[in-house]
């Protein structure tokens, strides 16, 4: 993203970070296994926001209770909620959740990023966007894209 | 009848009514036909007339219940529930004739319902109340219907009750309310109001007239109202809050009440009931102990403590939720710790209280408890205060054990272990062990078991180590040394039991030699090890040289491994503190050890190889050369290499038991590098002659060795071992596996330029290990590739991404979550954005 630009959002309202997840004895055994929970999928999804120096969980726009997960079907789902009504980064959050999914999960599990219904403007065309695999691996070749989103993925210390 | 009618309505003649009932019951006439008759009375227009009418009515009914058939009541409560909507005179009246109507056994269902709603509907509250309470028991009992109303009724009954203040009244509503509450009437939407209906007299501030004709006490009324807030987790949202605001209070009683209530309530409430209010009531319940002026709000407050932590305690988990006990008992620690350890010293004993009563509450309190405990006294003893009892909440745990099942044994086995091993760690003030002595004698008395021995002589070792703290202890010690030393040789060497004050030792008892394949007694050389080699060296240990033949005796001939291991240790730990010039029979034994070793044939090759690792500790504690080569032959052999692998370790590390700085032992610093540089040439030498299926052996003996050495040791000695430690990589042994990859991850932090040029072999090894059987392999493993990263390792990268694809599917979440950072990181190689 070109600096200079005007931020969208200036003033966000920015949420306490979740802490850590307890380790459980059940964790530590080895002959039990620990199916793939919605808390899990939300620890995968630390991504940093486009604009500003925080996590989408911060900025509420990742919670964990949008994430549902079901490791039996292998199937994924992700609401995430834009700042703003009117929020351009939208399809580039998505997008990034979405690369991130794909990237940190077996090949077995079917994935769906969509826009919390009632919260953008756009959330249709959006969602179809995600949805759609060719578009998707497209938007990757775009190397500029790609680094905005690697840039989101990256493991920045705040 | 009609002249028996006459004369009770207009002429007032009460008798006439027992007359009327006399005839119905006989037989004369039914009720419906005394209705008719009644018929113009009870259509007047006056309404003491009617109200007279309707009074016969009832008294004969009274009488006569149990006569009637379910038409006829049916008929009769429906009269009656329109007559409430009559002239108030007449309600008495008709309240009395319902009453009688309850009793009866034909009541038609729905009865209940319909004569409560027209109850709440039409009548005053105050008589409404009246009638209540008649009939509160019979009420509460007999309607099962009531349930059917439900919400209903609560909200009549809330509405009956709002602004009550006469006590005897009061009681009775909360009588009620508890049996609401008590026998699960669905609340509904009505659960805030009836609460707030009975909460707003809590508190109860309430002092009898004198001369009270009813006798209703305050303590009546605090009890029946406590009953009914704490009667069900329904109300823990609101009760709480209210708890907390009124435990803030300045009235002595308002807080007692409070801090009773809170007791009471928590024993039927779940964690989740109590998790967001667990900060508040803490901060409350620690104020109330720390400031009291009262014993009794202290009391109460450490009473409600304990509740609150055994309700803590009962919560079953699943895998997912926090565990509120710990997250409690957290917040509990935090602040009694600070306390604690604060100079300033008058918070101590409160806080002290506080952690008791928390930690009496259940076993699993407990065990949190001294993990954090072992810690804590860590971090106490810096302190140095040795006039100063220390509170030692743990032996009320261990008398508490004496009263258990045998069904228990296993768990509560553990929890006394746990128990035991706290005590130890705090046993260094003298004032501690003053304490902690009888309960650890005790302890020893009633032990039974090899582990529960063995573990005690850590205990014995703690008194004995910790004596060189006080200067004026010194002397007295000495002296106790002394005689505790040739008290405890001349029962190890001849038997001689006089001093101990328990007589029913068999006479001829031998404690250094095992007997047949008996163990029981050999393994007491435990205690010995744990008495003599604590020792100062000032003090003489009595029959030296025949203690030392008894000991190599011992641990070369017994077969159990404990006894031996013990043997071998104490041998170690008394020559070590004699002076070189009286090595001339250590000198001897160590010939007739390696000539075991040397023989492939003998059976006690283990115990003799014990005592050789041990001897050889103890020569390299004192500083004597650093060789090895018996030790590195060893590894060769068919049966004892492994355990010269292991020995290795033995000689880098250093021992807690025997052969410290604690225990007065003669100890130099060990150059653990010159032993490395002066070792590490012969060990690749044998790692590269020796046959493949030795060579695991030498492995585990370089891991063992590189992984005791200093961080920057390691880092420059590395780059000569690396290609040995690829080789480990490789090997099966899952032990070999882990310890290279352990010393392996912290050098990848700045990695030297040879292992640059073997990237490839590293990443695929790793990759390799990434599917071991082992957890705790694949751990390490993906995070030595996620550090890997950040060499340059770009042609690998397609391969590494397909292969860290399989661990994402792992079975372990750990697991999961390293290879998900690995695999992140790697996608970010080379890529625009990334790094």
């Amino acid at each position: 993203m070109s600096g200079g630009t005007r931020l969208e959002n200036a003033n966000p309202v920015i949420f306490q970070r979740s802490g850590q997840r307890l380790h459980t004895a059940t964790e530590e055994d080895e002959d039990v296994h620990d199916p793939i929970d919605d808390r899990e999928i939300f620890d995968i999804l630390s991504i940093n926001d486009p604009e500003h120096p925080l996590s989408l969980e911060e900025l509420n726009v990742v919670e964990q209770i949008r994430v549902k997960v079901n490791d039996e079907e292998s199937t994924v789902g992700v609401e995430f909620t834009p700042t703003i009504p009117h929020c351009s980064m939208a399809t580039l959050i998505g997008l990034s959740i979405k690369v991130k999914l794909l990237r940190s999960l077996p090949e077995r599990f079917k994935i769906d990023v969509h826009i919390t219904p009632g919260s953008h403007a756009s959330e249709e065309a959006v969602n179809k966007q995600l949805a759609d695999k060719e578009r998707v691996a497209a938007a990757l070749e775009n190397s500029s894209l790609l680094e905005v989103v690697n840039q989101c993925l990256s493991t920045r210390t705040i | 009848m009609l002249s028996l009618v006459e004369e009770y309505v207009s002429g007032l003649q009460d008798s006439k009514a027992k007359d009327t009932a006399k005839g119905v019951k006989d037989g004369e006439f039914t009720v419906l036909q005394l209705v008719e008759a009644l018929g113009l009375s009870l259509t007047s227009s006056q309404p003491h007339t009617r109200a007279r009418g309707v009074q016969l009515l009832s008294e004969v009914l009274q009488e006569c219940y149990g006569g009637l058939t379910e038409r006829e009541v049916e008929v009769l409560i429906a009269f009656y529930e329109n007559r409430l909507k009559d002239h108030y005179v007449i309600t008495p009246p008709v309240l009395q004739g319902l009453r009688a109507l309850t009793k009866c056994t034909a009541l038609p269902p729905g009865s209940a319902v319909s004569m409560l709603r027209s109850l709440f509907q039409d009548v005053h509250v105050q008589v409404r109340l009246a009638f209540v309470k008649q009939n509160c028991v019979f009420l509460c009992d007999s309607f099962t219907e009531l349930k059917g109303l439900g919400a209903d009724f609560v909200f009549g009954f809330v509405q009956s009750m709002d602004g009550e203040r006469d006590p005897r009244n009061l009681l009775l509503a909360f009588q009620i309310a508890k049996s609401i509450v008590h026998r699960g009437y669905d609340l509904g939407k009505f659960t805030e109001e009836l609460f707030e209906v009975t909460s707003c007299y809590f508190p109860i501030d309430f002092s009898p007239p004198p001369n009270d004709p009813h006798g209703i006490t305050r303590e009546e009324l605090i009890l029946t109202l406590r009953d009914v807030l704490a009667g069900t987790p329904q109300f823990a949202e609101f009760l709480l809050p209210l708890i907390i605001e009124k435990l803030d209070s300045d009235v002595q009683s308002a807080k007692l009440d409070s801090l009773q209530t809170l007791t009471a309530c928590v024993s039927q409430y779940e964690h989740k009931d109590l998790a967001e209010f667990l900060e508040g009531l803490w901060a409350s319940l620690r104020r109330e102990v720390f400031q009291t002026s009262s014993e009794k709000i202290e009391s109460a407050g450490l009473a409600a403590l304990t509740a609150l932590t055994s309700c803590l305690s009962r919560s079953v988990l699943n895998s997912d939720s926090e565990d509120s006990l710990c997250i409690f008992l957290d917040l509990v620690l935090k602040d009694c710790k600070h306390h604690l350890c604060e100079p300033d010293l008058k918070l101590v004993w409160p806080s002290a209280k506080l952690l008791q009563a928390a930690c009496s509450a259940s076993n699993r309190a407990i065990i949190v408890f001294i993990y954090h405990f072992n810690i804590m006294s860590a971090e106490w003893n810096t302190m140095n205060k040795p006039d100063k009892p220390f509170p030692l909440p743990c032996s009320d745990p261990m008398d508490q054990d004496n009263n258990r099942e045998a069904s228990e044994q296993q768990s509560h086995h553990a929890l006394r272990q746990r128990c035991l091993s706290a005590l130890a760690a705090v046993s260094i003030q003298p004032s501690v062990v003053q304490e902690s002595t009888p309960v650890l004698l005790e302890v020893l008395s009633s032990a039974h078991t090899v582990s529960l021995i063995c573990f005690s002589q850590n205990i014995v070792r703690a008194f004995f180590m910790r004596f060189v703290w006080f200067p004026f202890w010194v002397f007295h010690v000495s002296r106790l040394a002394e005689k505790t030393a040739s008290r405890a040789v001349s029962l190890f060497l001849d038997g001689d039991v006089s001093f101990l004050p328990d007589n029913s030792f068999p006479s001829d008892i031998q404690l250094l030699k095992q007997k047949g394949d008996s163990w029981s007694q050999s393994q007491m050389v435990c205690l010995l090890m744990g008495c003599v080699c604590s020792l100062p060296r000032s003090v003489e240990v009595p029959q030296m040289d025949q203690l030392l033949l008894q000991l190599e005796e011992l641990s070369c001939t017994c077969s159990h491994p404990p006894s031996y291991t013990s043997a071998a240790k104490c041998f170690a730990g008394l020559v070590n503190k004699r002076a070189p010039g009286q090595f001339v029979c250590t000198l001897l034994l160590v010939f007739r050890v390696y000539s075991v070793l040397d023989s492939e044939s003998s059976s006690v090759r283990t115990q003799a190889f014990t005592l050789m690792i041990w001897v050889r500790v103890m020569l390299f504690s004192r500083g004597s050369l650093y060789d090895c080569q018996n030790l590195f032959s060893l590894l060769d052999d068919a049966d004892l290499g492994p355990m010269a692998a292991d020995g290795f370790s033995l000689l880098m590390s250093d021992s807690s038991d025997v052969l410290n700085r604690s225990c007065h032992a003669d100890v130099r610093i060990m150059y653990r590098q010159r032993f490395f540089s002066e070792n590490s040439a012969k060990l690749v030498q044998g790692f590269n002659a020796a046959p493949q299926e030795k060579k695991p052996n030498y492995l585990k003996a370089l891991s063992n060795i590189v992984n005791k050495l200093p961080k920057q040791v390691q880092v420059t000695e590395l780059p000569a071992l690396l290609s040995l430690l690829l080789e480990a990589l490789s090997c099966p042994d899952q032990g070999v596996q882990l310890s290279t990859l352990s010393c392996l991850e912290p050098v990848l932090i700045d990695p030297p330029a040879a292992l640059i040029q073997q990237l490839e072999a590293l990443v695929n090894r790793l990759l390799a290990l990434t599917s071991s059987r082992a957890m705790n392999v694949r751990i390490v493993s993906l995070r030595c590739i996620h550090a890997v990263s950040r060499f340059p390792v770009l042609p690998f990268r397609a391969r590494v991404l397909r292969a860290l694809a399989r661990p994402l599917d792992d079975k372990k979440r750990l697991v999961r979550d390293e290879a998900v950072q690995a695999r992140s990181e790697w996608f970010l190689l080379g890529s625009p954005g990334g790094s």
